[in-house]
């Protein structure tokens, strides 16, 4: 299907240009070697470049991100491959790996455009913006979000209509509707999986209510609610537009379930939801902000003292378990809840709910190799198989992980991770 | 210095770039307020801060001059602590020769978490100045 | 004298924005003196942004730029990057910290705060205004890594550094190596003992000629710096020679007559003044305890390999870079906190740990048998302030009642405990026959994959309860039985007494009491006061000490897996300092005016890196800076009677020039 094909080679492959892949494509360029950097998305910066602010130090997200990926995206040796697929690789030998990638056409010829929005302005489909998690609308002609790296126009060809009127408003006339995939069979030393994770998809929950009722949403719309480049400039809930001012987090949705399959803990959601907190108690002064938990676990370095800076600033902590949402006429939800304190089942009424949902696994990870030769853990993690010595190994020598792709993590743990994936990765390269 | 309308006083703060500066940052990230005429200018060691500067920052109009020692963190050396106090009673013993009050030269220790004790120590300094301009 | 400068201001996507009103900062700034362009960003830091500032300059022959956004910590080295891309000098461009110094710390008063801003930028430009192209000072760098620590951490990063062909001194103060993780039995998740993962590694260690292992090894001394260190260590002897006779090695242990308590089964045995930890340790030649051999000669009798002639040297080690994995202590509880060393069958975690690696068959301590165990968590982590802590502690003639403060200055939690318990628990359950498991918790803590350690857990039997904040569970002992008792928020504040055979106290991590290393090196340390990274996600192994890295528990608690994470980040660190054979350092350095000097030996007395000399130049002594050892502090410049010595970028003619801006009124 792909009409050309690229052949070059290349030291390291990572797979996934989020914090963790890009920290590992740095730390191998900065020591002399030559990556390729390939990303399924439009963008590099992973899920961390749409977050608001980071735990425990109230970072602002993009301002650590940010200098990263522009880092990353001129770094003399590494190749970034956006809105690209890994197809397939095969192990040849020791230090020998074939890899065939396709590059999808984005319609856009990259190093032409200039990021000027005017295709943007001139199309007229409207259709849900996946980068703000559907909470508002894009167009079919679209560069991905303000701080996206390449900053760059994109066609999403199954939304357009053909119109051709971004062709006309495009002043470098860089919209090419000819574009085919391009193929690429790169040849490799060794390999970096550092492909994330998904988040928990609420709607198997059904009790919850996700989907059905307009005024809960997951805790990443809140991230985007909260975040500088937000949709509304403001917290407010998405069924009526109102300012919310009784706000409920439901902690482990989707982990620590066994009902949906996934018996982990995810490891963030108390953090990230106690991070949320402060910062609604900060944008919505007279909002009351209820975490609803089973443990809380901030264990990191700085995090027992962030929850306690929380607990200060009177954010309401329930240890109970949520059973069911429902919803009245105004918007309003009912949560029916186990108090674990009273051992009595309660109701209380927010006007707001924020699932924390869970992390689950990248199914990607499957495909990379001929069945079985990448071993899965038992949740379709990578497997670390020398988790204690060498914590990036897997079970192909020469093919290292880092970050969420092995199990859950935070961004620091993610960072270390990505740190030992690259170091290892080196002196697999060098020791030949 | 006329004509700024505001209830404090202005300080000149020096602050240094590894030890007493991340503590100033700090103290802005967890919105600990402090008057916004309180400016800091960064150098690498407390100890290196000449008299000069100090002398010519009064003469601008300052109200007070701050120096957030390195202290014992220092890490160019725990001679910083000594070297910091003798710089400081050197330009005191200017100051009086000048007919300026010492006590608008104040220094103290902030380490790079000291941010409630730097905010702290401005206030009371700026409340100081604040009595010592009024009387 | 720069002439045409371009201002950027940022707006941090409201995060200064919101405060600070960045287009009014920019109108009063863009028509000083030489601001060719000024402008307002979103992101100064995103790479549209830096692209933009990249034209500019190009375009118009920029010959300056100010950024005023967040800390200079955070982007000074990203901006240094965009001027140099632009062909700009990196020191043409100069910082102004208007988030964390002005809008953040001036949130509540956005008038102020403007003001604020604009002072500061002004100042801003008024030194970039006298700004100088500068070029960095170029050093050596030595191909060499000096690693302190050889636990779990400091083995791993040797092996790696060593792999990416850079030689390393690997440098451990106990006689073994393996650090805590020897100590420990069967590790989570994995079928290894903490011997067998320590046996491992040293055997790599072992296979790798570029690996240089002291034992009994002490950092005395650390002078030099990024990229030439040189520490002295002393090295203690073994007093028994290298080549010897294991068996005979036994019978001399057997025959020492002297016994101490084992530290390192956590002083719960004795061990003999000659000893190793286990057998097969690592190096594997036992060791005489000096301090508490009464040289009664027993030993020498049956072993000839033993050698008091052999005396504490001195070696001198030179590395590019110092990788610091130190480690951490085992809190200690107090004694009476929670029955410790009150009541002889309460234990601590490692304790227990220990316990159950020597019993056999029956669990067994101090000759009882253990069936009933209670687990009393967080003790040592998780404290509160003092007062906050319903303390207990009493004696009556009924029972006497244990302490159960729970104040101090360990605020954090030490992140190991709740699984390391749990799988401990566990064990002890598969192994030993007819054991009761108690968790007396405040909130259980398996994150991530670890859950499925605690699901096991409760799917054993093991039962869990939970005190309220404040409100921990007591040790009661009463007619020679001991019950923990605890009112649980699992069944709804019920009391619930428990008898328990032993107590297990589930203690945390806390920094190494030892600080003399930390002294040397000069390490900056967090709240928690272990050693500090300088961003937890930016920079998280390098230290404020240039060419120092550092990684494992010696920053904060972690599992074995996140030690070895950072181990690896940390030696990857530390090679990209001395890969190259050479370093740049900035030259932001002392100078001297040889017009002014006259030579009176001040700067030379002030400077603590003797980088002042005395040298003769056109008949007149005066004071010269030697280049590469100046590190920049300026402790030379008060101290001089003639104003002959100034900081490179420090001038007074720079200093003035901002005191001025800041001083100046605005409309």
């Amino acid at each position: 299907m792909a009409e050309k094909i690229f052949k070059d080679s290349f030291d390291a492959l990572v797979i996934g240009g989020g914090i963790a892949g890009g920290e590992a494509a740095l730390n191998l360029a900065n020591n002399g070697f030559r990556v390729i950097l390939v990303e399924k998305d439009l963008s590099i910066g992973g899920k961390m470049i749409h977050l608001s602010k980071v735990f425990p130090t109230l970072d602002c997200s993009a301002c650590i991100t940010t200098p990263k990926v522009s880092e990353i995206s001129r770094h003399p040796s590494i190749t970034i491959l956006t809105g690209s697929e890994v197809k397939k690789i095969v192990k040849r030998g020791k230090n020998d790996f074939e890899a065939m990638v396709i590059k999808h056409p984005r319609y856009v010829r990259e190093e032409d455009c200039t990021g000027c929005q005017l295709c943007e302005q001139a199309c007229p489909v409207v259709v849900n913006d996946q980068y703000q998690y559907d909470m508002v609308g894009r167009k079919a002609a679209y560069i991905p979000f303000s701080i996206a790296s390449p900053r760059v126009a994109a066609i999403d060809i199954e939304n357009c209509t053909l119109c051709g009127a971004c062709e006309k408003a495009c002043p470098t006339k860089c919209i090419d509707f000819t574009q085919e995939a391009t193929e690429y069979q790169l040849s490799l030393r060794s390999v970096i999986i550092a492909t994330g994770f998904n988040l928990f998809d609420p709607l198997k929950i059904e009790r919850f209510g996700y989907g059905k009722m307009k005024n809960v949403i997951t805790s990443m719309q809140m991230e985007r609610l909260l975040a500088p480049t937000r949709p509304y400039n403001t917290v407010l809930r998405p069924g009526d537009g109102k300012m919310p001012c009784r706000l409920a987090y439901v902690l482990c949705t989707g982990s620590r379930d066994i009902t949906v399959g996934n018996p982990i803990c995810s490891q963030i959601c108390c953090m990230y939801s106690i991070k949320q907190a402060q910062l609604l108690m900060g944008a919505l002064p007279m909002a009351d902000v209820t975490i609803y938990y089973i443990n809380i676990r901030s264990f990191g370095k700085g995090f027992e003292e962030f929850y306690d800076q929380a607990k200060g600033m009177g954010v309401n902590f329930v240890k109970g378990k949520i059973g069911m949402i429902s919803e009245k006429e105004d918007g309003d939800l009912i949560l029916r809840y186990e108090d674990i304190n009273d051992n009595v089942v309660k109701e209380a009424s927010h006007d707001m709910v924020i699932l924390s949902v869970g992390v689950v696994s990248n199914p990607d990870n499957a495909a990379f190799f001929d069945s079985g030769q990448l071993r899965l853990d038992p949740f379709e993690f990578v497997c670390q198989t020398d988790l204690l010595a060498s914590p990036a190994r897997t079970s192909i020598g020469g093919v290292f992980v880092a970050g969420t792709a092995s199990g859950p993590m935070d961004i620091p743990d993610s960072i270390l991770s990505a740190g030992a994936a690259s170091s290892e990765a080196m002196s697999y390269i060098i020791r030949k | 210095m006329a004509g700024i309308s505001t209830k404090s006083a202005r300080i000149l703060v020096f602050s240094t770039e590894k030890i007493s500066d991340p503590a100033i940052d700090m103290a802005g990230l967890l919105k600990l307020h402090y008057p916004p005429t309180v400016y800091t200018i960064s150098v690498p060691c407390s100890s290196g801060i000449k008299p000069a500067w100090i002398l010519h920052a009064f003469e601008k109009g300052f109200d007070g001059v701050f120096i957030a020692a390195d202290g014992s963190d220092c890490t160019y050396g725990e001679s910083c602590t000594v070297k910091t106090g003798r710089l400081v009673s050197m330009t005191h013993e200017i100051m009086k020769e000048k007919k300026l009050e010492p006590a608008r030269l104040r220094m103290a220790a902030i380490c790079s978490v000291c941010s409630e004790a730097f905010v702290k120590q401005i206030k009371s300094f700026n409340q100081y100045l604040l009595q010592m301009t009024q009387s | 004298m720069n002439r045409k400068l371009g201002v950027y201001i940022c707006h941090c996507g409201g995060n200064i924005s919101d405060y600070v009103d960045v287009e009014k900062v920019k109108a009063a700034v863009e028509h000083d003196e030489g601001v060719f362009l000024a402008r307002t960003t979103m992101f100064a830091c995103s790479d549209a942004t830096q692209k933009e500032m990249v034209e500019d300059i190009n375009a118009n022959q920029l010959d300056g730029i100010v950024v005023a956004s967040c800390s200079p910590k955070l982007h000074l080295t990203t901006f240094r990057a965009v001027a140099e891309r632009a062909g700009l000098n990196k020191y043409n461009y100069v910082h102004a910290n208007i988030r964390e110094q002005v809008s953040w710390a001036h949130s509540d008063n956005k008038t102020g705060a403007t003001e604020k801003a604009i002072h500061l930028v002004k100042s801003a430009i008024a030194r970039v205004r006298l700004a100088e192209s500068l070029d960095p000072i170029t050093i050596p760098s030595r191909k060499a890594v000096a690693v302190i620590g050889a636990g779990i951490s400091g083995m791993r990063a040797a092996i790696e550094l060593a792999d990416m062909g850079c030689p390393v001194t690997l440098i451990e103060r106990e006689h073994f190596v393996g650090g805590r993780v020897a100590q420990w039995d069967l590790l989570f998740t994995t079928d290894q003992t903490g011997k067998e993962l320590v046996t491992r590694l040293y055997d790599d260690i072992a296979k790798r000629s570029n690996i240089r292992l002291l034992t009994g090894a002490e950092v005395i001394e650390n002078t030099g710096n990024i990229g030439d260190f040189t520490l002295k260590v002393k090295v203690t002897p073994r007093y028994i020679n290298e080549r010897c006779d294991e068996g005979n090695l036994q019978r001399a242990i057997d025959a020492c007559p002297v016994e101490v308590p084992d530290d390192f089964n956590f002083n719960i045995t004795t061990r003999k003044a000659i000893y190793h930890n286990f057998p097969s340790e690592y190096p594997q030649y036992p060791v005489i305890d000096i301090k508490n051999c009464t040289r009664c000669g027993e030993c020498e009798k049956v072993c000839g390999s033993i050698d008091f002639s052999q005396q504490e040297k001195t070696v001198e080690v030179k590395a590019g870079s110092v990788l610091m994995a130190t480690g951490f202590d085992p809190y200690n509880p107090s004694e009476g906190e929670f029955g410790y060393l009150q009541f002889d069958n309460v234990v601590t975690l490692p304790q227990f740990k220990r316990i159950i690696d020597m019993c056999e068959e029956k669990l067994t301590f101090r000759g009882k048998d253990i069936h009933n165990i209670a687990y009393i968590y967080c003790v040592g982590s998780r404290q509160v302030e003092a007062g906050a802590s319903s303390a207990g502690g009493s004696a009556t003639d009924r029972y006497e009642e244990a302490s159960r403060d729970i104040s101090g200055e360990n605020r954090y939690c030490s992140r190991y405990c709740c699984t390391s318990v749990i799988h401990s628990a566990i064990e002890t359950k598969k192994r030993f026959r007819a054991v009761n498991n108690y968790h007396f918790t405040r909130g259980i803590r398996t994150y991530g994959k670890q859950e499925l350690l605690y699901n096991e857990s409760l799917k054993m039997g093991d039962i869990y309860l939970q005190s309220y904040e404040n409100d921990p569970p007591s040790v009661i002992r009463e007619n020679g039985k001991t019950t923990v008792r605890i009112n649980d928020i699992m069944t709804a504040g019920k009391e619930i007494s428990v008898n328990a055979d032993l107590i297990v106290l589930v203690t945390g991590m806390v920094p190494r009491s030892d600080n003399r290393i930390a002294s040397l090196f000069k390490l900056p340390k967090g709240r928690d006061n272990f050693f500090n990274e300088i961003h937890m996600k930016l920079r998280p192994v390098e230290t404020v000490i240039d060419g120092v890295t550092i990684c494992g528990a010696c920053q904060g608690p972690k599992n074995i897996t996140e030690s070895v994470n950072s181990s690896l980040s940390a030696a990857t660190k530390s090679f990209s300092y001395v890969s190259k054979g050479e370093l740049e350092l900035e030259p932001i350095i002392a100078r001297v005016d040889a017009a002014l000097c006259t030579w009176c030996g001040k700067c030379m007395e002030a400077c603590p890196f003797d980088a002042v000399k005395k040298v003769v130049d056109g008949g007149k002594e005066i004071a010269a800076i030697n280049n590469s050892v100046c590190k920049g502090c300026g402790m030379c410049l008060p101290v001089c009677p003639v104003n002959a010595i100034d900081l490179v970028a420090y001038s007074d003619q720079e200093m003035e020039t901002m005191i001025n801006a800041l001083a100046e009124d605005i409309k």
